[in-house]
This record gives structure tokens, C-alpha cells and sequence, in this order.
């Protein structure tokens, strides 16, 4: 009998912990950060703090909220109970009163713990019956909280990519969606570097954008870029970029670009990506995008040569360009840190990459590198390392 | 027990049969979600061990069978969690584990993955792509999921291969690599999906080998480890993801397998079993089973040898498909 008391005693203490919680995010709808804290830390926090607490193991002054860890389990043990009975009757129209428990409860678990898909599925639930662009914006501030401290987390980016696809069947302004969505994501990369499904989410963006804001995206993320050299999450987001600038030019969608301004821009992307290689020694992420952007850029030289020949091979020249650059990387004397020999592997497959291309363009690297030494020798000086790959390659 | 550098394996057999017991702690709490995947993990794991009758068969199949959800034919990750076709492979692949396939409905569960009963036109879109569940996430990953579930059942002829591999195939980037969908950057996790599907439905000629291999031979760090995309560092788990890749199209002879064998073994808690992402870090479920599937996929002695697609030991995947059918 005293352990049933007892178990009883203690459902209702976790309960009213989230009738508190539950409260405070009620009260302040705006709350844009949260921390769960060590109980010492938390202790400092009451202390420290002018401001009068709202209990004793909750904090939340200016937006902020803090929790206390000690609580956590019992905390979520609660939202959950509460959660599963909200939806113990599953419908696809749920009453206006259940709907409101549904989206209380699942915004204290989701807090919580953000991987459960069945939480936010009963979300999806709710919204779907009717739409209301406040309801759905408020989900895009739930979902931006938890991506806050959570920043990698599948199932609330997913979440967000849905409610996005919801408002785009009914918004108007879709340009200043993307605009936020593409700032989010830049406050994200910022924090949790190479987070794939931040940038996941910034690529899948670009089908909804309309050429101004491609340019746009492709100014903006350049700065990004310089500063973030080995965050090959970004410069595969510029190559996505420059591909719908490709297409849109092609199509003709809008006379904002004409195809010789992309390739314009593809070159410029060319100049500047060399000047980054050439400013930061050994990053593997600036010489994949090198040979992206080289790959691209032979085969339209050759193209060009084929409907218009001329005495000067416009392909040749960049190749004899791109062995200066090898040379250059080959012939820097050795620093500590072993940069400049990563520096020399990167740009021998780099031109082992080019050369993969086509036997046209194979050979023309071949004949151009003559003074270097053959390909083979290169490699063998600069990438010993990696001879299983390349011995491979070279056949 | 071990010497330094062997596979410390009865202690990784402990740590996964014990692991299942401490559920109290937020940490377990929080992952109780994915608890149908973490069986898949610890339980495969034991299999390649040769431990699997470390655990009562009946007692797993009676709680696989609790996540799942007669309506739809999908599994939950635990019980009182909605369906969703992550979870429904890993109930699949338990249920091959132990040779029960035959509690399923599997015409019920093909039918969830792709015709009317999970939602109205099925998880397989127009395109060729799959979505994960009805709520309409589309990823290669869950293209792999509802191919090999499909698979392990039989019922691959319900879908609409054709359809299904050209999607796969356009999500191939210039670099030989695959993303999450078209245009996605790519990752040795969604590599694995891409090329895994491709392999389950004999379409492996739309790879060009000698340019994945490279990138996926790049993927070898210094320290012999492998991560899962340019930069990153090494992790564990990538043991699997980039070995499979490259043993199913014929490129592992690429790599330093020597090299990636002490990295992985340099991962393990020689003390109180399991393995975890690099050196010196906490060990977890997730990282046991790529350590030692990695392990498998380099012949490491003692070890089962593991399918590179099905991800099953290689002696259930035969007894699937070389036994005659239901």
C-alpha cells in the first residue's frame, strides 16, 4: 500500500513540474533559447539573478529559459504520459479541445526530445485540418528554438521543411520565406560547422527561388565561404547555386541573366576559388570544388571549340594554366605543419582528375606536363600514400 | 582477456546484453524512440559473434511485434510510437535474425510501403522516390529501406523498380557520390543507401566504380580511419558505410585495410566491452555494431562474415534467398 502512495505521490510531482513548464511556455511565447543546467549550475543561476525565479527549477527571464537537469526525467516521463493520452483516440479531426492538448503536450516532449517523430506527427495532425498561417508560423519559431541548441536534428529540420511546403501552397510573398529560411540556416552553419542537414535544407531551398535571389545567395555565401575555407558544405551549396543560374539561363526563365553572364560567373568562380586555394594551403574542400568547377568548365571550352574552331585551343590554355598552378603547389618549399605536402598531394589527383575526363584532354595534360615529368612521376613524388588509388586510376 | 589490438569480443557480447537493462537515465529515455533500431544494432552485433542465443528469441519477437501497427503494416519504434519505414526495416531484419519471418503478414507490409493501406497512394512517389511515412519526408535513404524490406519479403516485384532506380540515379553527383536527393551533397551514409539499392536490384551498372572509389577511397584520414565526407574526421561508424560501398563495387582493395583495422580496434573499451565513434570517447550500441560489421567486411577472424547490402550476416541473407519460398 505505502509504495502505491508513494508511486502516486510521485506521478503527481512529475505532473505539476509540467503543468509548470507547460506554463511558462504558454506565458512567453517568444522564448528563443534553452538551456538545460547542472543543478550547481542552476543554483549559481537563482542566485545570481535579480529577477525573481519562477520556481525552483525553472529560470526564464528575457526569452531565455533554463532548466534544471535534475528534473529531466521526471519531466519528460510526464509530458510523455500526458502526450499519449491526448492521443489515445487517433483522428484525422481531432475536437478543438483535444487539439489544444495535443499542442501543448507536444511542445513541452519536443523540447525534451525533438527525435519523436510520433510527436511531431500529432502536430502534423492538428495543423493539417485547417490551415492558418499564424499556427504555422509559430511552428517555424518552435522549430528554430529547438534547432537553437539542437542544431543537427533530423526529425524537427523535416518537421520545418513540411510546414514550409504547407505555406507555399497558400503564401504569396515566398521570397521573404526564403530570405529567413537562407538566414537561419547561415545562424546554424555559424554555430555547427558542416552540418550537413542544415545545408541539406539551405539546397533544397534553391527550387523555390527565382534568379534574383540566386545571385543573391551567391553574393551573400561568398564572404561565408572565404572565412569558412574547409566547410565543403557551403561550396557545395555555391555549385548547386551556379547549376540553377545554368539552367535558368538556358530556359530563358527571366531575362535577369543571360547564359554568357553565368559563364562569366563560372569563371570568376574559377579566379576566386584559385586565389583561396592559393591563400589556404591543404584544404580539400577548395580543390574538390576546383575540380567540380574544371570538370564543368573543359568540357563547355570544348564544346565552344567544336561549333566555332580557332587557331588558339581555349581548353589548352586553361589546362597549361592549371599545371602552373600544379607546379607552383609541387616546387613551395616544406613548412611544419606538413601543409604544403598536403598542398602537393591535393593538386597531383586534382590534375589526375582532370586528365580523367577524356582521352582527348588526357592527352593534352600528358603533353603539356613534359617538362614537369609524367603524371605517374608526379603522383609517385607528391602522393606516395595514396598509390593504391592512383596506380589503379592511371590504367 | 585480449591482448592489445585483438577484438575484445566476449566483453562487447556483455556490454550489449547489460545495456538493454539501465533504462532510467535521461540519456536511455530520450532514445527509447529508436529502441526497434538499437535492437537491430546490439542483436546483429551479437549474431556476427556468434552469440545471438545470449537473448530469448521468443521474448524479442513477442516486443517486435508489440511496435507494430496492424492498420498500416508499419513497425514503431517502441511500442506507442507511430510507424515509420526506419523502424519497419530494423523489425524486418530482427525477425530474419532469428528466422521468423513468418509471424509477418509480408503481403501486408508491402502493401504499407507501397499501396493504399498507409496512406492513399502508397510511400512510393510519381518520381520513383520513396517517402518515409505518410507525412511526406522524401530521402534516398528510405529508398533503400523500402527496397531492402521488399526484398528480405519477397515482394520486390510490387514496385515500380524502373522508376524507383532512376531516381536513385538522379541523385548521383559529379563526383561519383550520392545525396539525400537530387542536387544533395554527397555523404558516405547516403552512398550506402544509393549504391545498396542499386546493388539489391542488379542495377549496379548506372556506378561509375572508378570515380566513386575514388571518393570514397579519399575518405581514409591519416590516423586509418574513415570519415563520411571531405574534412570531417574519422568516425566508426563510416567503417561500415564506405566499406560496404566499396566492397559491393569491387574498390576496397583501394584502401589500407590494415590501417583501418587497428583504428577500429583502437576504438574499443578494452574494460567494459563496447566500441565507440574514435579513440578515447564514451561507447554506445550504434558504434558496437559498425565496429564489428566493419571487422566482418575485412574477414577479421571470429567474426560471421556480413552481406554488404542487406546488412544481415551473410548466412541469414542465404537463408532467405536460397530457401525455397513461402
Amino acid at each position: 500500500m505505502e509504495s502505491e502512495e508513494a508511486a502516486a505521490a510521485a506521478a503527481q510531482a512529475e505532473e505539476d513540474l509540467l503543468r509548470d513548464f507547460e506554463r511558462i511556455l504558454h506565458d512567453d511565447p517568444l522564448i528563443d533559447e534553452v538551456g538545460f543546467l547542472h543543478p550547481t549550475q542552476f543554483h549559481s543561476l537563482l542566485v545570481d539573478s535579480t529577477n525573481k525565479s519562477t520556481s525552483q527549477y525553472f529560470w526564464c527571464v528575457d526569452h531565455k529559459l533554463a532548466i534544471s537537469s535534475s528534473i529531466l526525467p521526471d519531466l519528460y516521463r510526464a509530458a510523455r504520459r500526458a502526450h499519449s493520452n491526448a492521443t489515445l483516440n487517433p483522428s484525422s479531426s481531432p475536437s478543438a479541445s483535444d487539439a489544444a492538448l495535443i499542442m501543448t503536450h507536444s511542445k513541452a516532449l519536443l523540447i525534451l526530445c525533438p527525435d519523436l517523430l510520433t510527436a511531431w506527427n500529432s502536430r502534423k495532425m492538428v495543423l493539417s485540418t485547417n490551415y492558418n498561417l499564424s499556427h504555422l508560423k509559430d511552428e517555424l519559431r518552435l522549430c528554430a528554438l529547438i534547432l537553437s541548441y539542437s542544431p543537427k536534428n533530423e526529425s524537427t529540420w523535416s518537421h520545418r521543411r513540411w510546414v514550409i511546403k504547407n505555406l507555399a501552397q497558400h503564401l504569396q510573398d515566398m521570397p521573404e520565406l526564403i530570405d529567413k529560411e537562407s538566414l537561419l540556416v547561415k545562424d546554424m552553419a555559424e554555430k555547427s560547422k558542416m552540418n550537413y542537414r542544415a545545408w541539406r535544407h539551405r539546397c533544397w531551398l534553391i527550387p523555390y527561388m527565382k534568379t534574383k535571389q540566386v545571385l543573391d545567395e551567391l553574393n551573400k555565401s561568398k564572404k561565408w565561404a572565404e572565412l569558412h575555407v574547409a566547410d565543403n558544405c557551403c561550396f557545395h551549396y555555391r555549385r548547386s547555386l551556379l547549376f540553377a543560374l545554368l539552367d535558368g539561363a538556358a530556359n530563358r526563365e527571366d531575362s535577369l541573366i543571360c547564359q554568357s553572364e553565368a559563364y562569366l560567373m563560372w569563371k570568376e568562380e574559377l579566379r576566386w576559388n584559385e586565389t583561396l586555394i592559393r591563400r589556404y594551403q591543404g584544404r580539400e574542400s577548395l580543390w574538390n570544388h576546383r575540380r567540380f568547377l574544371s570538370q564543368w568548365w573543359v568540357q563547355h571550352l570544348l564544346s565552344c571549340e567544336e561549333t566555332s574552331p580557332s587557331n588558339e585551343s581555349l581548353a589548352e590554355l586553361f589546362l597549361s594554366q592549371e599545371i602552373h598552378l600544379l607546379s607552383d603547389c609541387l616546387s613551395a618549399p616544406s613548412d611544419e605543419f606538413g601543409e604544403m605536402c598536403v598542398q602537393a598531394e591535393l593538386a597531383a589527383l586534382y590534375i589526375l582528375w582532370i586528365s580523367k575526363q577524356d582521352a582527348a584532354v588526357k592527352g593534352k595534360v600528358e603533353e603539356i606536363l613534359q617538362s614537369t615529368g609524367s603524371l605517374k612521376e608526379v603522383l609517385a613524388r607528391a602522393c606516395p600514400e595514396k598509390s593504391r588509388l592512383w596506380t589503379h586510376l592511371l590504367h | 582477456m585480449g591482448e592489445e589490438g585483438e577484438l575484445a569480443a566476449e566483453k562487447h557480447v556483455r556490454y550489449i546484453v547489460t545495456a538493454e537493462k539501465k533504462k532510467d537515465s535521461f540519456e536511455s529515455l530520450v532514445m527509447e524512440h529508436l529502441r526497434a533500431s538499437g535492437a537491430y544494432w546490439g542483436l546483429t552485433t551479437l549474431d556476427l559473434l556468434h552469440k545471438l542465443h545470449a537473448v530469448d528469441a521468443a521474448e524479442v519477437v513477442d516486443w517486435i511485434m508489440s511496435c507494430y501497427h496492424p492498420e498500416s503494416g508499419g513497425f514503431g519504434g517502441n511500442v506507442g510510437h507511430d510507424p515509420h519505414v526506419l523502424y519497419t526495416l530494423s523489425a524486418v531484419q530482427v525477425l530474419c535474425l532469428f528466422d521468423r519471418l513468418d509471424v509477418l503478414d509480408a503481403d501486408k507490409i508491402a502493401d504499407c510501403i507501397l499501396l493504399q493501406i498507409f496512406n492513399i497512394t502508397g510511400l512510393q512517389n510519381e518520381d520513383g522516390s520513396f517517402s518515409g511515412d505518410i507525412w511526406g519526408e522524401v530521402d534516398t535513404r528510405f529508398s533503400y529501406i523500402s527496397i531492402c524490406t521488399l526484398s528480405l519479403l519477397h515482394r520486390l516485384h510490387k514496385i515500380n523498380v524502373d522508376k524507383a532506380v532512376e531516381y536513385i540515379v538522379s541523385c548521383k553527383n559529379l563526383d561519383g557520390g550520392f545525396g539525400a536527393m537530387p542536387g544533395g551533397e554527397s555523404h558516405a551514409g547516403q552512398i550506402f543507401c544509393c549504391v545498396g539499392a542499386l546493388a539489391i536490384t542488379g542495377s549496379l551498372h548506372h556506378i561509375d566504380r572508378d570515380l566513386l572509389g575514388w571518393w570514397l577511397c579519399e575518405r581514409q584520414c591519416r590516423d586509418g580511419g574513415l570519415n563520411g565526407r571531405p574534412e570531417k574526421l574519422a568516425d566508426v561508424c563510416y567503417s561500415w558505410w564506405v566499406l560496404s560501398s566499396l566492397i559491393i563495387i569491387d574498390r576496397v582493395h583501394w584502401i589500407d585495410k590494415e590501417k583501418l583495422a587497428k583504428f577500429i580496434l583502437n576504438c574499443q573499451d578494452k574494460e567494459n566491452g563496447g566500441i565507440s565513434d574514435r579513440p578515447d570517447n564514451a561507447v554506445d550500441i550504434y558504434h558496437t555494431y559498425f565496429g564489428v560489421a566493419g571487422l566482418s567486411l575485412m574477414e577479421y577472424p571470429g567474426v560471421k562474415p556480413m552481406d554488404p547490402a542487406y546488412a544481415l550476416p551473410l548466412d541469414v541473407v542465404n537463408r532467405i534467398f536460397l530457401t525455397k519460398q513461402q
